[in-house]
């Protein structure tokens, strides 16, 4: 797992959050694991494919999921914004990804992104991958966004 | 007014591009895939597509090829977060009239909706 691709994540969120969703994340604490297991509530587990391969985990707690669904679709009542929190934090795992991958496959390379899949508290059963991961917090005013990247590079 | 076939697999963006759309455009039919895009557009015949990339079952690329050779100049804007620059070349080969990625400024979608509408009714970029 190479450090300069935990920082590719690292500006694919930040961008993303400001752009989408006018939240400023700054970078905090990054630990090594051997999975990338998350260690906050709702979490979004990407695979990708290609000469690039491995498993993405994003996470954050029920408020900022809230909030980040809040941010997308700022005219919905809370009601309707429950039902919606899931695609809303999907789909920004999606666009962190699909940014970081922008810059990854470079010129010449394609990476497969495969959707996102969502779970939340106790229904978490994912097989994740045991794979030297980078686990990154980021830190904003509405909460933490917690990145676990879990790469390998084809040589 | 032009209608228009929303195809994402995130329900958030479907309902985000019908109100950048729907001022202007009618948006007549959703899908939440590329198995789901071809049914609908066989249905409803639209003016346009904005179609996303990533999706399970049958992904965008895959959706894309099959429409340019099933239908009859379909006017496809790709929206998608996977804006890899080979992608972008293969997508715009195989026929789709522009790429939008997102995160994206409602106005680059619009902008590459009025090019499409140009198109549509026959006027000159």
């Amino acid at each position: 797992m190479k450090a300069e691709h935990a920082n590719i994540f690292v500006r694919s969120a930040v961008h993303v959050f400001k752009k989408e969703l006018g939240i400023k994340l700054t970078r905090d604490s990054l630990v090594r694991k051997d999975k990338p297991v998350p260690g906050l509530p709702v979490c979004i587990v990407l695979g990708i494919t290609g000469n690039i391969r491995g498993q993405v985990v994003y996470a954050v707690d029920q408020s900022f999921a809230m909030e980040i669904a809040h941010q997308m679709v700022p005219n919905k009542l809370p009601l309707e914004l429950k039902k919606l929190v899931n695609s809303a934090v999907g789909e920004i795992g999606n666009m962190i990804t699909g940014q970081a991958t922008i810059a990854l496959a470079g010129k010449e390379q394609t990476l497969q992104i495969t959707p996102p899949a969502v779970f939340t508290g106790r229904e978490i059963q994912v097989d994740f991958l045991h794979m030297p991961t980078i686990s990154m917090r980021m830190l904003s005013h509405a909460g933490v966004l917690e990145i676990n990247i879990a790469l390998t590079e084809e040589e | 007014m032009l209608k228009g076939l929303i195809v994402d697999d995130a329900a958030i963006m479907r309902m985000r591009l019908r109100e950048i759309l729907e001022p202007q455009y009618t948006i007549v039919a959703e899908a939440e895939d590329g198995d789901q895009a071809l049914q609908r557009y066989r249905e409803v015949h639209p003016d346009f597509v904005t179609l996303d990339i990533s999706m399970p079952r049958m992904d965008g690329m895959t959706a894309l090829a099959r429409l340019v050779t099933e239908f009859d100049n379909p006017r496809i804007v790709i929206v998608s977060a996977v804006g890899q620059q080979k992608l972008v070349l293969e997508a715009i080969k195989l026929g789709a009239c522009d790429f939008v990625v997102k995160p994206f400024d409602p106005e680059r979608v619009l902008k590459a909706l009025e090019r499409v509408a140009r198109r549509v009714t026959g006027c000159s970029d």
